[in-house]
């Protein structure tokens, strides 16, 4: 790592994935600045075999003397190393930069640009899907009479810049504001309809203060240190690498201000009657979503994850969304999208057999039956965990 | 193209206007990256996706900023003035320009408008020898679909009109 990039950024190579990567902002003077990381792709090229990817997805900015220099590199790379391929990998999210790095790939057929839009983490198509909307949606107003509550315990209050990081449809973001009255709110999601829908919903209302962003959760375009308060619900638990994604949600987090997380634990949802066969489709839930390496068992984990990830006065509590909260049939929706998800999508995509899928199932319908029997009981618990960035 | 005056063009909305010595400007090269994040971050506030809008205004006027510092220019005013109008961002930058350097910009600009762009520009990438102003005003055009003018002064003083597409860029 140069002198220049020990603030603006940073370039690695691995070896193991034949990777060499290059994150946050190149802007130098001159490319003697670069001489070192492109001395490091140099020789990482020499190494590698069949295909060397070359990893911009993270770069947030890159000037014209950059660019020149990484072109040449990778130029004089297609001539010493024929037998190999050259993969760009950028992000979809800055724009500048599909526009600049498809050229790569005029100057040499040897080199391929990919545009990294899918696929940030394994369960992206399923809650990308717009068949989630009605879920997101009947859960926050289910969960927001809980954190309404819980939220000022983890020290929101009035007037704070806040960021919701995975903000859905962004309705969450709307209660936010209506209740918590914040200086600046941002609300940051990957899914193009979840975003269409929040800012068609906002201008029903006539909300012009949310600023909705198209991002990569895991590589935000904001500065560092922005925001008093963080909030990123129901998201950790299903990116394979949630450190990634904590360690961001820390870095725009102020020094002194807080990190708030909602985790679900799936195999502790409940209900009576039919307690058994509800308690074996949700064991089977978690074991669903590890599959497609997500951990919809994270919520306990929350504390520890807060703690490792560098935050201090860690709090954490739990809450459990039942039937008894208001409608039953809220309950019920909330399930029956769930169902659809989990068993018609997803055990199918994993190849489970027709028998399976209907024991799974049965599960789900045992749950709605709980939900809306008249002396039934239904629950959904949840932990909610925040962390101070130190000061 | 070459007049000595900008022309007022009431269609498109001011915004803001920053002003700096060239001296000042040119003492410090972080000046181009801190005030292009930081302008195009004011600027972008009510648009559609107010940060990734801000990420690719702020690489376009970084570009034109770091054109400007390659100029060498330390006397008189560096102004940078942004306008819009619907979906098009425009910044008029204004700098002092000696008259060799104004004709090599001349000569630049009217070859943005050529068929053989994307190959000079391709050719630029890869020249050693290319300044770094010409593939800025290649990269702009075609990577941005900046339109791109110039105006002279008879005070010595060079404007660039960059119109920026940047929403429909961007959507």
């Amino acid at each position: 790592m140069s002198t220049y990039s020990s603030h603006r950024f940073t370039a690695q190579f691995d070896v193991n994935n034949q990777e060499f990567s290059l994150c946050g902002v190149l802007r130098p003077h001159s490319v003697s600045e670069l001489a070192d990381d492109l001395a490091l792709l140099r020789n990482g090229v020499e190494t590698v075999k069949g295909v060397c990817y070359i990893n911009l997805k993270r770069v947030t900015h890159m000037n014209n003397t950059a660019f020149r220099a990484l072109a040449h590199v990778l130029i004089d790379a297609t001539r010493s190393r024929p037998d190999i391929k050259l993969t760009v990998v950028a992000s979809s999210v800055v724009a500048w930069a599909s526009r600049l790095f498809r050229h790569l790939n005029d100057l040499s057929p040897n080199i391929t640009v990919e545009i990294y839009d899918s696929a940030f983490y394994p369960g992206q198509t399923f809650v990308e899907n717009q068949s989630f909307i009605p879920i997101l949606r009947t859960q926050t107003k289910m969960t927001w009479r809980h954190e309404r509550e819980i939220l000022p315990r983890h020290g929101l209050r009035e007037g704070m810049h806040i960021a919701d990081i995975c903000c859905g449809i962004g309705d969450f973001a709307m209660l936010l504001r209506k209740d918590f009255k914040p200086a600046r709110i941002v609300a940051l999601d990957h899914s193009i309809p979840s975003l269409a829908y929040a800012r068609t919903v906002a201008e029903n209302f006539d909300v012009q203060d949310i600023e909705y962003t198209y991002g990569d959760a895991s590589q935000m375009l904001f500065e560092s240190n922005q925001f008093d308060f963080v909030t990123c619900r129901h998201s950790l638990q299903i990116f394979d690498r949630p450190d990634v994604l904590l360690r961001e949600l820390y870095r725009i987090c102020k020094p002194g201000g807080r990190v708030y997380i909602t985790n679900e634990k799936n195999s502790h949802c409940l209900g009576e009657p039919k307690a058994e066969s509800i308690q074996w489709t949700y064991n089977e839930v978690a074991k669903l979503f590890a599959h497609f390496d997500m951990d919809v068992e994270m919520g306990p984990k929350g504390r520890r994850m807060l703690l490792d990830a560098g935050f201090r006065n860690v709090q954490m509590e739990s809450f459990m969304v039942t039937n008894l909260d208001d409608d039953p049939q809220d309950f019920a929706d909330i399930i029956t999208a769930w169902r659809n998800v989990y068993a018609d999508e997803m055990a199918v995509r994993r190849g489970d057999s027709p028998e399976f899928i209907d024991r799974f199932k049965q599960g789900f319908e045992d749950h709605i039956f709980a939900a809306l029997h008249p002396r039934g009981y239904a629950g959904w618990p949840i932990w909610a965990s925040s962390g101070q960035k130190p000061l | 193209m070459n007049t000595t005056e900008t022309p007022a063009d009431a269609a498109f909305e001011p915004m803001l206007e920053l002003e700096m010595k060239m001296a000042a400007f040119t003492a410090d090269w972080l000046n181009c990256d801190q005030c292009s994040t930081y302008v195009a971050g004011m600027v972008s506030l009510d648009r559609h996706d107010p940060i990734r809008h801000a990420n690719v205004l702020s690489s376009a006027l970084n570009e034109l900023f770091e054109m400007s510092f390659h100029a060498r220019e330390r006397d008189g005013a560096f102004v940078c003035r942004f306008y819009r109008r619907d979906e098009t961002e425009r910044i008029e930058l204004t700098f002092p320009c000696s008259p060799e350097k104004r004709r090599f910009y001349d000569a630049v600009v009217t070859g943005l408008k050529s068929d053989e762009a994307l190959a000079n520009y391709l050719d630029v990438i890869t020249s050693g020898a290319a300044p770094a102003e010409h593939a800025i005003l290649l990269g702009l055009a075609i990577n941005y679909d900046a339109d791109i003018t110039l105006f002279y002064r008879d005070t010595g003083m060079l404007t660039f009109v960059v119109d920026l597409p940047l929403e429909r860029l961007l959507n």
